[in-house]
């Protein structure tokens, strides 16, 4: 058995803040755009609370986008430029969690410090990281103060389009959430990567979940 | 030679003292009595017998001529007192009881009048030579009328045909006045403009009266005029006149085509129609004003023909004009004419509670609607900008709790939160010209929609599918935009504004699907009086996705989501807990096979 380690304590503490983050503000969200279906808080504690961690995690992902950017590990999360490569490794990772799991072939991908991510993984968390968080924030500090950001509202379609995004990306975040977690229980043991998201190492090459 | 002197010594005979007629007989030289200048005659006493005769005679020759002479002297008072044979002794049996202050009548109505005449008044008038029966021809001293008329004006009216016997109808009529006075059933008694018994000399009075005073001649008495059935009152209180405003002005400054000499009789065809026409007077002075109510709703509101629209006299009085102050107090202010219910809910009012506190600067009706050029209220649209004239700091103090102040007051009138819960709100889709910015015009909103506004014509509600469409149709070619407002259902109740401690401060009054902020919803273009045009929308245009365009600025987190996006989130997470569920599962049922192949090839 080897050891790696594979997760920086800076990465480590981004990830919980991370997911402590977006707990909270998935619920918090759903409060405020639930009123009437449950009642955790009240609307104004809601409304506070999420602007609140919506800044955590603002300030967050500026932790992680310096951490990467300085140390230069920020290739882990990009996909192979050569198509050919990719494909097949997309195909190859696809076969494994298709069938492959099932009847107990290994994993073809095994996480390192600089190859993080399997070629499915990478294009998750690119866009994730890249794309829809970032849209995720800027949608969210538009409605924080409409009326401030009240002319890039308007460009984008209106506050009904800015909202429809961001509730859509809190959809897509949520579902893949129960994804994310699914996957973090594919190691072996099944808690092998969970206990890599807080001491660093993994102890097996596995399906590292990461993030 | 005849002549003799008193004191002087004479010869016998017969001498007559010329001044006291006496006989002196003087038989011998004597002197004559009296002084030196008393004249005496000697004449025989026989003498009587021719003189006499003489004397009568000539003062026959001159009886005629002092007839004559009588007659010229008397006779124009002779004519008209031809029935004063006894003056004196009859009046005074009248004054008798009438010259007693307080004496009154009553009439069958329970109306009394004052029977006190004064007699020093009466004999100075142009009638002061007649006695009482001159008029009163029906009472004698045997003869005295009860109370057998109904009513006062009954009364004059019966009296005003003795005025008739000497006045003839041709010199009445020669008054135009007279003229369309007297042709009216309801015509005014003779004494409402000329009294009773001080009766006026009209024309010789004309020259000594100011053109007020002339005017008040007729005016202060009890005169109407009837406008196709319609009583009309001409009465001007001259109290009411000096403790007016305009207590310095003259009848003819506002009344410029009446003069002592000029007196037209303009007709109208209603009372309303001469109140309105009268008011124009007022912009020869009060021309900033009369712009104002150009632009106003009442003056709308009279242009379409609606005559109870106020003008200048509704509000103020026509000549009680009174002060400035005086309409803004809540005694005072004519407002409460029209608008019971309006006014009767602004003094329930924190701002009515406050004036009646004596609190002078709480904001009364013309403080928001503005005295002349009143606006319409528009639900459409926030009053904000009104109340923010005196609450300058209200959007700092809203900041220390509402997140998105200015949004909210975009979006959401004062009105809508500062007026209890209790009353219903509306949602109002508010249409505006996306160029000027200004509300769109029904007519425009009409011409846009071409072929496609059956959605609005029908009256049913406009379901969002048509909203969208209304929308695409109406920015065809144009720039129209939707903008959305929260606020109450009925704008009168914005005047049952409260005090803030009552107001709607908790955030799921709005920002709840359920809300009952949102269950009706209205589509508002301006009709050409300026006031609102409102369609009845369906409520659940608001979620519809068919809105996002159009209410693109209008959003409640919560209160107006997209419904489609419910579905698709609840897809979406089912998916998303469907791949550990479907993979998990299958990762279960296939852990022997891989237990099976691990055995095999760590046997192998």
């Amino acid at each position: 058995m080897q050891r790696t380690y594979l997760h920086a304590m800076p990465v480590r503490v981004w990830h919980w803040v991370n997911a402590a983050s977006f707990f909270v503000l998935i619920v918090t969200g759903a409060q405020i755009r639930y009123r009437e279906a449950f009642d955790l808080m009240s609307f104004r504690s809601a409304v506070d609370l999420h602007n609140l961690f919506g800044f955590v995690l603002l300030g967050n992902f500026l932790v992680w986008a310096i951490y990467y950017l300085a140390t230069g590990r920020l290739k882990v999360y990009i996909p192979d430029p050569n198509l050919k490569n990719f494909v097949i490794g997309t195909l190859k990772q696809a076969r494994y969690y298709g069938y492959g799991i099932f009847v107990g072939e290994p994993n073809p991908h095994h996480a390192s410090p600089d190859h993080k991510f399997n070629p499915m993984q990478q294009v998750a968390y690119f866009n994730i990281m890249l794309l829809f968080l970032p849209l995720q924030i800027v949608s969210g500090i538009l409605m924080w103060d409409i009326k401030r950001f009240a002319m890039i509202i308007g460009m984008a379609g209106g506050i009904k389009v800015i909202d429809a995004v961001h509730v859509f990306l809190t959809l897509f975040f949520t579902a893949f959430l129960f994804v994310h977690i699914y996957l973090a229980t594919l190691g072996h043991p099944w808690t092998a990567h969970l206990k890599a998201m807080f001491t660093g190492y993994e102890d097996e090459p596995g399906d590292a979940p990461t993030h | 030679m005849f002549s003799y002197f008193g004191g002087r010594t004479v010869g016998k005979g017969t001498y007559w003292n010329l001044s006291s007629g006496e006989r002196f007989d003087v038989n011998e030289n004597a002197a004559l009595p009296g002084a030196p200048g008393e004249r005496y005659v000697k004449l025989p006493a026989g003498s009587v017998f021719i003189c006499g005769p003489l004397a009568g005679f000539a003062f026959a020759l001159v009886i005629p001529f002092l007839f004559l002479f009588i007659t010229i002297m008397l006779l124009p008072r002779t004519v008209h007192a031809s029935n004063s044979a006894a003056p004196g002794d009859e009046a005074q049996a009248c004054l008798n009881c009438h010259a007693t202050p307080g004496m009154t009548m009553t009439f069958k109505d329970m109306t009394s009048m004052d029977l006190h005449v004064d007699e020093s008044h009466f004999r100075n008038t142009v009638h002061g030579f007649l006695t009482c029966t001159g008029c009163h021809s029906d009472v004698s001293l045997d003869t005295h009328p009860q109370a057998q008329y109904a009513n006062k004006q009954q009364f004059l009216l019966h009296l005003a045909g003795a005025c008739r016997t000497c006045h003839a109808d041709g010199q009445i009529m020669a008054n135009p006045l007279h003229q369309r006075a007297i042709t009216r059933a309801n015509a005014p008694p003779c004494s409402e403009c000329h009294g009773s018994h001080a009766i006026r000399n009209v024309p010789a009075r004309k020259e000594k009266l100011s053109s007020t005073q002339y005017c008040l001649t007729c005016h202060q008495q009890h005169l109407s005029t009837s406008i196709n059935g319609e009583s009309v009152s001409l009465t001007v209180s001259e109290e009411g006149l000096r403790g007016s405003v305009h207590s310095r002005h003259g009848c003819t400054d506002c009344h410029t085509s009446y003069t002592k000499t000029a007196h037209p009789t303009p007709e109208f065809s209603s009372a309303r129609e001469l109140a309105i026409t009268a008011s124009e007077a007022c912009k020869r002075c009060h021309l900033d004003k009369a712009i104002q109510h150009n632009g106003s709703i009442h003056k709308a509101m009279l242009v379409q023909g609606n005559t109870k629209a106020p003008v200048c006299s509704d509000c103020h009085g026509a000549h009680r004009v009174g002060p400035h102050a005086l309409a803004e107090t809540l005694s005072g202010v004519p407002c409460k004419k029209c608008h019971q219910d309006i006014f009767a809910a602004y003094e329930g009012s924190v701002h009515g509670i406050a004036r009646k506190d004596g609190k002078g600067q709480a904001p009364i009706c013309s403080t928001c609607h503005f005295a002349h050029g009143v606006q319409p209220a528009m639900a459409s649209r926030s009053p904000k900008d009104l109340c923010m004239t005196c609450h300058a700091q209200v959007a700092a103090k809203h900041e220390q709790w509402l997140p998105n102040t200015l949004a909210h007051f975009d979006a959401v009138a004062c009105t809508a939160c500062h007026v209890p819960a209790g009353f219903k709100r509306n949602i109002y889709l508010r249409v505006t010209d996306g160029s000027s910015g200004l509300m769109l015009s029904d007519t425009v909103m009409r011409a846009l929609l071409g072929t496609g506004k059956a959605a609005v014509a029908g009256g049913k509600k406009i379901t969002p599918d048509q909203l969208w469409s209304l929308y695409r149709n109406m920015n065809n070619g144009h720039t129209v935009a939707m903008t959305g407002m929260v606020n109450l259902n009925n704008q009168q109740n914005a005047h049952h504004l409260a005090p803030k401690m009552l107001a709607v401060r908790q955030c799921d009054y709005c920002h709840s699907a359920n809300s009952a902020f949102f269950q009706s919803v209205s589509m508002a273009v301006a009709k050409p009086d300026g006031t609102e045009k409102l369609y009845t929308v369906d409520s659940a245009a608001l979620g519809s996705v068919f809105a996002m365009l159009p209410l693109n600025q209008f959003y409640v987190i919560g209160g107006t989501r997209l419904r489609i996006m419910d579905y698709l989130g609840a897809a979406m997470i089912l998916g998303g807990i469907a791949v550990p569920v479907v993979h998990g599962t299958f990762r279960v049922l296939t852990a022997r096979l891989r237990r099976q192949r691990q055995r095999h090839s760590e046997g192998g």
